[in-house]
């Protein structure tokens, strides 16, 4: 029994760090829902392919790390502006189902892209958090797991800032709400779309380099593995609700690691839809939200 | 609706979809057709077009060494590869149009088991037998090494890394060399048949049969996870002095790493055969150094480097364990084919086929690339249609595959 | 002539997916999960042909059973949610099957093989079709007559009150509730038919390839049966049928372009959306062509698409 509440506690800890990258990444795709009211299923693509692409300047020049982590950023956003232009822009209201396919299309053509041009070899990724794991009292901490929560706390704090204290999150709340009611007072709200779209994407690069991080390699799986968490991070905590999505991580991120110590990996993914699936029958709303789909 | 890009669009897909293969065929334009259906794009890309690449080769070589000799005239070999993209459906139709459309007298591959399941399993299953609509198309596979494919039909033959025999061998190699090493761990992939099967099928047994060692602790995963926190926390609790990671490069990689941050240090390291090539290389060289797997190919000999240098100067191709079967069976197919006295037209392409699948049952021991290789008859009780071929045992050292152990008789060479 | 044939059993078979899939989104709702039901029907089939010695019919009509039983059980408390939630709960039930399906170990020796679902080594030796000579050709001809039994049930359906139904449902819930509808009744109605057509599509895929394993149901047959009813038009049930012919096609035929296949199948589909974004069948284009077909009718002009 004590050995069993040490390891629970133990995977507790870590599994509560992993929920904050999976906060992330469900954060995300809420923040882009939330304003756009459509789903991107090219996010996690976009956030794959800014983690391949900050290894080009390391193979070119043997960057260091922050030059790579500044790419993974600034390549994200392009790619994200990319999404917004070819699957979202041209499509006007009323077609609730057209972005979820052009997205599912530009998925398969970045995929394929990465697929194609590295044969679906992963390619090794630096450790800059260093490659063994730190001794806190007599559980192991991973440095890199630290870096996520440390990093997530800053994003989470700055998106908070941002919403709530400037003037740009006014406009993207009040888009949010009511996009007619916003445009009619002046808002753009087109600008407003892909402000968003740079916002979340630059999340994406963190969100890349921090997943690449902590495998060791971008590999081509990422995209799909990611969108599947953001998305049920994202029912999880209620759509259209930021703090759900912290909250709907930070559970998952429990769920799967208890999961896995007690159970097995074999039993974590069927317990993980089953009591998303109970969740959702009890509050069809998610944890926290009660927006309507 | 815009109806000329409308037409213009049915047009083009039509033309496409009826394009054949416009490249000569049968005696008539001097080509014997053989073919090959890899993934050549997709998650198992990497295996497919260092098959495709290595399969090439042998096909350049024997047409510029003047191609073959079939009914008294000199022809070439025509190589028809085909994209399976590691998909069911895609294979099912595959298989047909090399079949029918591109009619090949063999084919090799397929890559990925999940394809050569269905394609073997719905080719003919008795030969002759006119109440079986099943397909005739004879196969020559490189790749695909899932236990019992080559049982599905008579017209499956396999160049195949024999696990079980390479495991055994493995297990007994510890036993003697290093008798102080007492205690196993192991991991595999549990959604991954091969992985899976390794364990249950080859390793498993070896260490049942030789009652040596001691398994203190197994542990699985999924090959596409990317958290193996919790499994290798029971690794490290377990310590035991030899680890048999029997997982592919997507799983080995990240569980080295967090083996390496957990500080666990197996005196020992033992990998999948799969892991024997560059893949894992390009990914993760230094925590997956010292690692061991047991191979059938390493450039050790100097045919094997020449073979292996030259699939990577003309067609970027890996030559490892997976892909130098590809150019073993396109070269033994070569002196198969002016063997059988095939006639080679159009309208004898089945009973070709038959005196080819013929040829090759009744082979028995033929030269691969580094040692000899032993095709098993069809009354074999174990493995009918498999084979037997020498083993190497091979190590990451310095960001490259190292030989750590060879037979005498390949060292000779 | 076989290649034909074979696309055409694919194109059969994954037209019936689509068209799970639509039955469950004219009623307004996306269910991400068809393929779950696709690998119950694919393993129950199988498993009565290879294992328990029934005929084809009473094998596919079981498939067919169980898969529209467990709609039915996973229906009810699924469709209280609606939207995204509704997909990520029906994925989820995807994901529970072939899970399932990846740790279930049912096998028999018949003979020299060991037959059954076989966790993750798969279940091999469906060889029902095979065995007793039945060529592609005739086995496509089965294939097309369930996808005309399903059509032409679909069509009864379209032109009936219940068609009706599910889509003042899919409209207008509160609406559709107000005028009398039991709107739960007609979703949960949808959802278990849908499964069952899913069941078929599986059970008939089982025969054709001889084999199944928990790989051949995952995310990307999810995304597959999702694209052809929203890529063919959701305006009628000829809009999965043409989504499966053309994209069907396309993997098939865009082969010349070797690697950039993929990339030039995402592009077009990202294209086609852009510029018919309720696809290629629409609901206005359904409207325009019984405008032609019925020409004594009163005329109305078409709505702008």
């Amino acid at each position: 029994m004590g050995t069993a509440l040490f390891d629970g506690t133990e995977q507790l800890i870590n599994g509560l760090m992993y929920g904050c990258f999976y906060a992330l990444v469900g954060g995300g795709f809420t923040l882009l829902f939330g304003v756009l009211r459509r789903f991107n299923l090219a996010y996690g693509s976009t956030i794959m392919a800014g983690a391949y692409a900050g290894l080009i300047p390391v193979y070119l020049f043997k960057a260091p790390v922050l030059v790579l982590f500044v790419t993974t950023i600034v390549v994200s956003v392009l790619v994200g502006l990319l999404v917004e232009f070819c699957c979202f822009r041209f499509l006007r209201k009323g077609h609730e189902l057209a972005p979820l396919m052009t997205t599912i299309g530009m998925l398969i053509v970045i995929d394929e892209t990465i697929v194609h041009l590295t044969d679906a070899v992963g390619l090794k990724y630096p450790a800059p958090f260093g490659d063994e794991s730190l001794a806190l009292g007599p559980f192991l901490i991973r440095p890199d797991y630290l870096a996520i929560l440390v990093v997530s706390i800053a994003c989470f704090s700055a998106i908070f800032w941002l919403m709530h204290r400037t003037r740009f999150g006014r406009a993207m709340r009040a888009v949010a709400e009511r996009p007619e009611a916003a445009q009619i007072l002046g808002v753009s709200v087109r600008r407003v779309n892909v402000l968003t779209f740079v916002l979340t994407s630059a999340m994406a690069g963190i969100i890349g380099f921090f997943a690449a991080v902590s495998v060791g390699s971008a590999r081509p799986e990422m995209a799909a593995w990611l969108t599947g968490k953001g998305l049920v991070v994202m029912v999880l905590g209620g759509l259209g609700s930021f703090p759900g999505a912290i909250l709907g991580g930070l559970a998952l991120g429990v769920l799967e690691f208890e999961a896995v110590w007690f159970l097995g990996s074999s039993y974590r993914d069927i317990l993980a839809f089953s009591i998303l699936f109970l969740i959702l029958m009890v509050r069809p709303g998610g944890l926290l939200g009660s927006r309507p789909a | 609706m815009r109806r000329p890009f409308v037409f213009a669009a049915a047009t083009l897909l039509a033309a496409c979809l009826l394009w054949p293969g416009w490249v000569g065929a049968f005696q008539s334009e001097g080509t014997v057709r053989i073919g090959g259906m890899w993934p050549l794009s997709g998650p198992a890309a990497f295996f497919g077009k260092a098959a495709y690449g290595l399969a090439s080769l042998a096909v350049d070589e024997i047409n510029e060494a003047g191609g073959l000799v079939v009914e008294g005239k000199r022809v070439k070999l025509a190589l028809h590869a085909q994209d399976e993209a590691c998909n069911a459906e895609q294979g099912l139709a595959v298989v047909k149009r090399l079949a029918t459309v591109d009619k090949v007298i063999f084919s090799l591959g397929p890559g990925c088991s999940s394809v050569a399941e269905p394609v073997f399993g719905t080719l003919q299953k008795k030969l002759g037998d006119a109440s079986d609509s099943g397909l005739q198309l004879l196969f020559f596979t490189d790749i695909a090494t899932k236990f019992g494919l080559a049982k599905l039909s008579p017209w499956v033959f396999r160049n195949t890394p024999d696990e079980p025999a390479m495991y055994d061998f493995v297990v007994k190699y510890l036993k003697e060399k290093h008798p102080d090493l007492k205690t196993v761990m192991v991991s595999y992939e549990s959604d991954f048949a091969h992985s899976a099967a390794t364990w249950n099928l080859a390793v498993k047994p070896a260490l049942e049969r030789h009652k040596h060692h001691q398994i203190v602790e197994v542990v699985d995963w999924r090959w596409l996870d990317n958290e193996f926190g919790a499994q290798v926390t029971r690794l490290r609790k377990a310590n035991a002095d030899v680890y048999f990671s029997l997982t592919h490069t997507p799983s080995t990689c990240p569980s080295m790493l967090e083996l390496k941050r957990q500080r666990v240090k197996p005196k020992m390291v033992i990998g999948i055969t799969s892991l024997a090539g560059t893949e894992v290389l390009q990914q993760c060289p230094d925590v997956a150094a010292g690692i061991i797997a047991p191979s059938n190919f390493a450039p050790i000999t100097p045919r094997a480097k020449q073979v292996a240098d030259k699939a990577w100067e003309r067609y970027k191709a890996d030559s490892n364990i997976h892909s130098v079967p590809a150019y073993e069976n396109v070269h033994l197919m070569k002196g198969l084919i002016e063997k059988a006295a095939i006639k080679n037209t159009e309208d004898t392409l089945l009973a070709d086929r038959r005196k080819l699948r013929d040829q090759l049952a009744k082979v028995g021991t033929f030269q691969g690339v580094v040692g000899k290789i032993t095709m098993r008859p069809e009354d074999d009780p174990v493995k009918p249609r498999d084979v037997d071929k020498d083993m190497i045992l091979v190590q990451i050292k310095a960001a490259k595959w190292d030989v750590f152990w060879a037979p005498e008789h390949l060292k000779r060479n | 002539m076989e290649y034909y044939i074979a696309i055409a059993s694919i194109i059969g078979i994954h037209a019936m997916l689509g068209l799970s899939v639509y039955l469950v989104a004219i009623s307004g709702q996306m269910s991400f999960g068809q393929q779950g039901f696709f690998a119950l029907g694919a393993y129950l089939a199988g498993m009565s042909t290879a294992l328990w010695g029934l005929h084809l019919l009473p094998a596919l009509a079981l498939g067919v059973v169980v898969a529209a039983v467990v709609g039915l059980l996973v229906g009810f408390p699924a469709l209280r949610v609606r939207g995204l939630y509704l997909a990520i709960a029906t994925f989820g039930f995807g994901e529970i099957v072939r899970l399932a399906f990846l740790n279930v170990r049912y096998t028999r020796r018949i003979g020299d093989r060991v037959v059954g679902p076989n966790a993750s080594e798969g279940f091999r030796h469906v060889r029902y079709i095979y065995d007793r000579g039945i060529t592609p050709l005739e086995y496509l001809g089965i294939i097309l007559l369930a996808l005309a039994v399903v059509v032409v049930l679909f069509f009864a359906l379209e032109r009936s009150k219940l068609g009706a139904t599910l889509r003042a449902v899919e409209e207008d819930e509160v609406a559709a509730s107000m005028v009398g509808i039991n709107v739960t009744r007609a979703k949960v109605f949808g959802f278990t038919a849908a499964a069952g057509v899913a069941g078929l599509a599986g059970g008939l895929f089982v025969h054709y390839s001889s084999y199944i394993d928990h790989d051949m149901v995952a995310l990307p047959l999810a995304i597959a049966s999702v694209t052809y009813p929203i890529f063919g038009g959701l305006g009628s049930f000829v809009g999965p049928l043409l989504g499966a012919v053309v994209l069907v096609g396309l993997t098939e035929s865009l082969r010349a372009l070797h690697d950039a296949r993929e990339i030039i199948y995402g592009a077009l589909i990202i294209l086609t959306m852009l510029f018919r974004p309720r696809g290629l069948v629409d609901e206005a284009l359904v409207l325009r062509v019984k405008g032609w077909l019925r020409p004594r009718a009163v005329r109305r002009p078409a709505p702008a698409p």
